[in-house]
């Protein structure tokens, strides 16, 4: 099991690297040039050689990864090209929103889907069962955007400002910053709707995956055995059937985490939360190179790692898997 | 007074059909009831000290370095956090600031500014003639890559008389000095030179504690890119009993629609710049909101470049015609004559906008009407075409670039698509970001027409670092000197009256060739709540919250 784990987490710097490197060679090939945004309205062609020669940006696409490397070896994440901030100092500010966002939405998503595929499994075709896999069908065909908007509208508007709009207001010691909104009444209500807004998509396919993997599991003889053996259908349901369910649904829960960080970038900017996403998409947008690359080297990093727990989850669950 | 008068008849008429005993009580009741509702709401027009002023930006700040960063957004920090000599009003006079006084000489090359004695820096140490020459000198000096550089080539020297006398000494006569110093981008800001030794460029940049050292009203607390920026009331702000407010809090939220719910919500005091399609919503949504606007001073252009480089290289000096809008016939054929301004208005901007053809917006000093100089004529723009060769067997076609950065780019192009349909032309619509309109537009990239709104004028002398043949914004690369001919006479002729029919033959010359095709006046909007008193619109131009006051 160690060997394991460390082989997995040897493999994480290749596929980090990879990735980076893929990122790098893509952004540059994209139009637009940061030093455009940089200098504004004092463009000036010959400003922007001297710019683009003090950041290294006129040197080759491969020179410039290997100084960024090379340098990111020694801790050095870089400094935006327009901002002037060191990376790694605003990726460490925004990552526990984001990070606190997707494990909230991910709870939101297990909180809807357990019950919701149990359900859907035990009263096949009744119509609990119809119930559940046609909002989890909705659920899947909305999208993060439009059910953010729907709960704006709802609790910051409607309700006469029950839930707050945008902002960000930090758990009690996490702030990161001088000035901070800290309380844990208001991180409640600050991560709430788009924790929701972002869950209720996952939500729906992991009940509908759930759902599917049940009806397999309950028609086992495993499960027929331990009925006829006069187990309760409690035990019979959480210990036998939806432990062995689970597997391939957290399979796709990892792969999930991909698609959460991308749905980030659109709630966090709907929801105007200091998070990652933002700190992404504008990066994206204003060609700023170095945070890209701090970007997509967090987000990158977050999905192996969380992939890999999700593996080592099934040993748990199926305790007949071992890794060698 | 007025309210009280208004009331006491109706409680009198409630009163009347009263008992006397009851009568009087109603009379009591009434009168206490007045005193109770009415002189709180006279007092609250006296401004009260404290409170956070919550604001809302649509866009990021891109860094502090106030000399250097592009973007409102750090103007209107800068404007808060840095003070300069001097400020002007929405009616175009001229406040001092750290200037106490000044002067010009007669002929028109000297300035002589005479500073406040009590102008502190954030850091302690005192505003003087010498910081005032190291500002000048630094935006002046090509290294610091100063947007505003442009505007000070005129200024041959900065003296300093003594330590609260200052004189800028002209090159040349320079009619919007004062302008220019007052409100061009920041305005002119004066920088702590023992701060800008003390600290790096990029300290200033990331808006290090310290580094970012100002005379303003409010001095910088924290700015996290992406979160938020906080100011806070300088104690010795050189006016007294200024600023009301203790602090300043600017969060960027970018969606419109989440904007409108914080306002709603109450989470938010003011915002800064708001979207004009979402203020009819927001008027409907919080009726007694303040919505600011005036006549708008940032031209929306359906841009048509005049030249190509001739060997392929872009920014290359040797120019070739565009191939297709090269030819002035075919300019006015799709720019002139084949853009309906009225209809655009219309549909783009729900009328909430004035079609203009003139190169300055219609609330810009010195702007002229020009309208009458290109009428939509379907008829005239045809038989331009066919002029240059164009028609059924020949059909024109262009790509027309726009940018994501306002929703009201692409609405306008696919207007303009329409309308040129009408006329037998295609117009292609390309839809990329803003840092990639921007890359082509300012790098002499591949384009033929492209829709966007440049930047807020406040006089005509500030467009020209956008449409001399020499500048860099210069996107239709037109090469005509005497555009920059016109802008120097127009800039050194101090007489107004002469330098008002400058400007009058300068707009019709552009308008006539086409060098820079205005569709319609970019309205501007700022959106405040009720509570929110004492402050001025200026438009982009200045944006102060030292007397801001909070009525809550």
């Amino acid at each position: 099991m160690r060997t394991y784990i460390l082989k997995r987490l040897l493999q994480i710097v290749p596929t980090v690297l990879m990735i980076t490197l893929v990122v790098f060679v893509m952004m540059r090939s994209v139009p637009g040039d940061p030093v455009v945004a940089l200098l504004g309205d004092g463009y000036t062609e010959e400003d922007a050689i001297k710019v683009r020669e003090a950041y290294g940006l006129n040197k080759p696409i491969l020179v410039q990864y290997v100084i960024w490397l090379g340098k990111l070896c020694q801790g050095d994440w870089g400094i935006s090209i327009l901002s002037g901030r060191p990376v790694l100092q605003d990726v460490l500010v925004r990552l526990p929103v984001t990070l606190e966002l997707i494990v909230l939405s991910m709870g939101v998503a297990l909180v809807i889907a357990i019950p919701a595929a149990i359900i859907g499994a035990l009263r096949q075709n009744t119509w609990a069962d119809y119930t559940a896999t046609s909002v989890a069908m909705i659920g899947v065909s909305i999208p993060e955007f439009f059910i953010g908007v729907l709960l704006l509208l709802l609790f910051s508007i409607g309700l006469g400002g029950l839930l707050p709009s945008s902002g960000w207001v930090y758990l009690p010691g996490t702030c990161p910053m001088m000035v901070c909104g800290v309380s844990l009444w208001g991180n409640v209500q600050h991560v709430l709707m788009p924790a929701i807004a972002l869950g209720v998509g996952r939500a729906a396919i992991l009940t509908r995956l759930l759902r599917t993997s049940m009806l397999e599991v309950i028609r086992t003889e495993y499960v027929t055995t331990a009925r006829a053996k006069g187990l309760a259908e409690r035990p019979v349901v959480f210990k036998h059937a939806l432990k062995n369910a689970l597997i391939p649904t957290v399979t796709v829960m990892g792969l999930q985490v991909g698609f959460l960080i991308g749905g980030a970038i659109v709630v966090e900017t709907l929801f105007a939360m200091p998070g990652l996403g933002t700190f992404g998409i504008d990066a994206i947008i204003g060609r700023d190179y170095q945070q890209v690359q701090g970007f997509t080297l967090i987000t990158a990093f977050a999905f192996v790692v969380i992939n890999l727990i999700v593996d080592l989850t099934y040993t748990f669950l199926d305790p007949r898997i071992r890794y060698a | 007074m007025e309210a009280v008068v208004k009331y006491l008849p109706h409680r009198r008429a409630i009163g009347s059909s009263r008992p006397a005993r009851h009568r009087e009580l109603v009379t009591l009741t009434a009168l206490a009831w007045i005193v109770v509702t009415f002189v709180p709401a006279s007092d609250a027009q006296t401004p009260k000290r404290g409170g956070t002023l919550r604001v809302s930006y649509g866009n990021e700040i891109a860094h502090l370095d106030f000399h250097t960063a592009p973007g409102y957004e750090m103007m209107w920090v800068a404007m808060n956090v840095g003070c300069g000599l001097l400020n002007i009003t929405p009616d175009g006079k001229f406040v001092g600031d750290a200037a106490e006084s000044w002067q010009m000489s007669s002929d028109g090359l000297l300035y002589s500014f005479k500073l406040r004695n009590n102008v502190l820096f954030h850091d302690g140490t005192k505003v003087d003639a010498a910081a005032v020459k190291f500002s000048i000198e630094r935006l002046m000096d090509p290294a610091t890559r100063s947007g505003m550089r442009p505007f000070y080539e005129s200024i041959h020297s900065v003296e300093i008389l003594d330590p609260q006398n200052v004189q800028i000494r002209l090159k040349h006569p320079y009619a919007f000095m004062l302008h220019m110093l007052a409100a061009y981008r920041t305005g002119f800001i004066i920088y702590s030179p023992a701060a800008t030794q003390k600290y790096s460029l990029e300290d200033r940049k990331q808006g290090k504690p310290g580094a970012v050292v100002g005379c303003g009203p409010f001095r910088l607390i924290e700015w996290v890119k992406g979160s938020h920026l906080v100011m806070e009331r300088f104690d010795k702000y050189f006016v007294p009993g200024l600023p009301y407010l203790d602090r300043v809090v600017i969060r960027v939220i970018k969606d419109p629609v989440t904007e409108m719910a914080a306002f709603k919500a109450g989470e938010i005091d003011f915002i800064a710049s708001f979207s004009p399609e979402h203020v009819d919503t927001l008027r409907a949504q919080s009726p007694r909101a303040q919505i600011m606007t005036s006549k708008e001073t940032t031209p929306m252009l359906a841009a048509m470049k005049v030249t190509v480089p001739k060997d392929g290289k872009p920014m290359s000096k040797e120019r070739a015609p565009h191939p297709i809008f090269g030819d002035l016939r075919a300019r006015k054929a799709i720019g002139c004559y084949g853009i309906d301004r009225q209809e655009i208005v219309k549909i783009a901007f729900k009328g909430q906008a004035t079609p203009w053809v003139g190169m300055t917006a219609p609330g810009t000093l010195d702007t002229v009407d020009v309208n009458h100089l290109c009428p939509y004529d379907q008829a005239r723009a045809k038989a331009l075409l066919a002029e240059v060769g164009y028609g059924p067997q020949k059909p024109l076609t262009f790509e027309l670039m726009t940018n994501t950065e306002k929703s009201v780019f692409s609405v306008i192009a696919t207007v303009i698509k329409e309308q040129m349909a009408r006329i037998g032309v295609t117009a292609n619509i390309r839809l990329v970001d803003k840092v990639t309109w921007m890359t082509a537009a300012n790098q002499d990239g591949p384009w033929d027409m492209y829709v966007e709104d440049l930047l807020s004028q406040l006089t005509l002398d500030s467009n020209n670092f956008l449409s001399t043949s020499g500048a860099a914004w210069n996107h239709s690369r037109h090469t005509d000197t005497k555009v920059d001919e016109y802008y120097a006479r127009y800039a050194r002729e101090m007489d107004p009256v002469r330098r008002r029919a400058i400007a009058k033959e300068l707009q019709e010359f552009v308008a006539d060739k086409m060098y820079w095709n205005v569709i319609s006046g970019s309205p501007f909007y700022m959106v405040a709540q009720p509570w929110m008193k004492g402050y001025v619109y200026n438009a982009e131009f200045e944006v102060h919250y030292d007397k801001v006051w909070l009525d809550k």
